[in-house]
């Protein structure tokens, strides 16, 4: 038996150690840039999971096709649909596209579009931001575009009004961009709760009020509006244009590993904890002069969520485990209309 | 965005923990976590009130 007695092995051609050793422990670091699990902050990176619907066109602000995207048009006549597109680069089957169906090339100052992710505060707790042990993290996304283009990633910690931003270019071929943002060490930590404390924006579209600053790449500010799209194209420019995005990934570190697949049903249950819809009938029981249906969420959802139904119901014992279903007049076994629940960020 | 208040199945009494989005008749939790709350809140503190059940 033989054995290596090294410290550190890199590349003859590195600058940096690929695995460091630790004689105390016995135990070694590697940058291993594949095959390492639940690293992705990111459900549905891969727009896998579209409950809503496929394509939608824009008629207010919201969730419309894949999950956990949030998209929003204010002030601009602009207008885009929304779509889960099969397209992607090797390895992606479905991407989120925005296809402008109306241009916007006279730009009031207040107006800006995008898209956006946001996270509860208790899944961003190991970037430790604002303490001592503060972690870089590192965003990865595959895009493209119909030409050129720069727009601007924006990660916005809410608890503490603290921003930071970089912008990245988009060609007509599907590009992988990776940006590693730099985090801090002070001005305060991220709470630690199942409410919105952390999101990030791509910002496509913005006038004056959000581009007349400066832009100051990867450093953490307060927020200043006109910092925050300094510098970007206009994806209203013209009718022909599209944005497309997959493969999105945020992770502690700082350089991209290989984007973690994960299965459907994996990004399903999780994209779940946010939103779900049952459009298939359902069975009311009979109670009382009435029918009634107890729920049961498919997983825990993030909060009490809202229930959308059709009319003539009542909705009672509202939980992130279940709710009930009421009608006050009606005979067991009636076949109902499906419902849509949210608790979204 | 208009609201109503609910009337509880059970208690046959108003609704003390959700009320009714009337755009599209979803019913929403008094959870301050919930962003439907949220908005609702800050439409009561615009001065609006909701429709009786």
């Amino acid at each position: 038996m033989s054995q290596l007695n090294v410290n550190a092995i890199r590349s003859a051609n590195g600058t940096g150690d690929a695995i460091s050793l630790a004689a105390a422990s016995n135990t070694c670091t590697a940058n291993i840039t594949n095959n390492l699990s639940n690293r992705n902050l990111v459900i549905n990176g891969a727009m896998t999971i579209s409950q809503r619907s496929v394509s939608t066109a824009w008629a207010a602000n919201g969730y419309l096709t894949c999950d956990r995207w949030n998209h929003t048009i204010n002030n601009s006549a602009g207008r885009f649909t929304s779509k889960q597109t099969a397209d992607g680069p090797d390895g992606f089957r479905r991407c989120l596209e925005l296809d402008v169906t109306t241009a916007d090339t006279s730009i009031a100052a207040n107006e800006h579009a995008l898209i956006q992710y946001k996270w509860e505060g208790q899944d961003v707790q190991q970037l430790a931001k604002g303490t001592a042990g503060a972690k870089k993290f590192t965003l990865s996304f595959y895009v493209k575009g119909n030409g050129n283009a720069t727009y601007m990633c924006e990660f916005y910690d809410r608890t503490n009004d603290r921003l930071t931003r970089q912008q990245f270019s988009v060609t007509s071929s599907w590009t992988r961009v990776t940006l590693t943002f730099n985090n801090e060490t002070s001005n305060g930590t991220i709470n630690d709760d199942n409410s919105h404390e952390l999101d990030m924006s791509i910002w496509l579209h913005a006038g004056s009020d959000f581009t007349s600053g400066t832009y100051t790449a990867n450093t953490w500010a307060a927020k200043t509006n006109a910092n925050r799209a300094v510098g970007i194209s206009s994806l209203f420019s013209s009718t022909d244009n599209y944005f497309k995005i997959t493969g999105v990934q945020v992770e502690v570190g700082d350089y991209a590993t290989d984007f973690e697949h994960r299965s459907y049903g994996d990004e399903l249950a999780k994209s779940q904890r946010y939103y779900y819809k049952n459009p298939s009938n359902m069975y009311l029981t009979k109670y009382g002069s009435g029918s009634i249906c107890n729920v049961f969420n498919p997983v825990t959802m993030r909060a009490n969520p809202t229930i959308t139904q059709g009319s003539g119901f009542s909705i009672s014992q509202i939980s992130p485990y279940s709710f009930y279903i009421y009608k006050s007049s009606g005979d067991s076994g009636v076949a109902e209309n499906g419902y849509e629940v949210s608790a979204e960020l | 965005m208009t609201y109503k208040k609910l009337t509880d199945p059970f208690t046959e009494k108003e609704s003390t923990n959700t009320i009714l989005r009337k755009t599209d008749n979803a019913v929403i939790p008094f959870d301050d976590a919930n962003t439907d709350y949220i908005e609702y809140k800050a439409w009561l503190d615009a001065g609006n009130t909701p429709e009786d059940a």
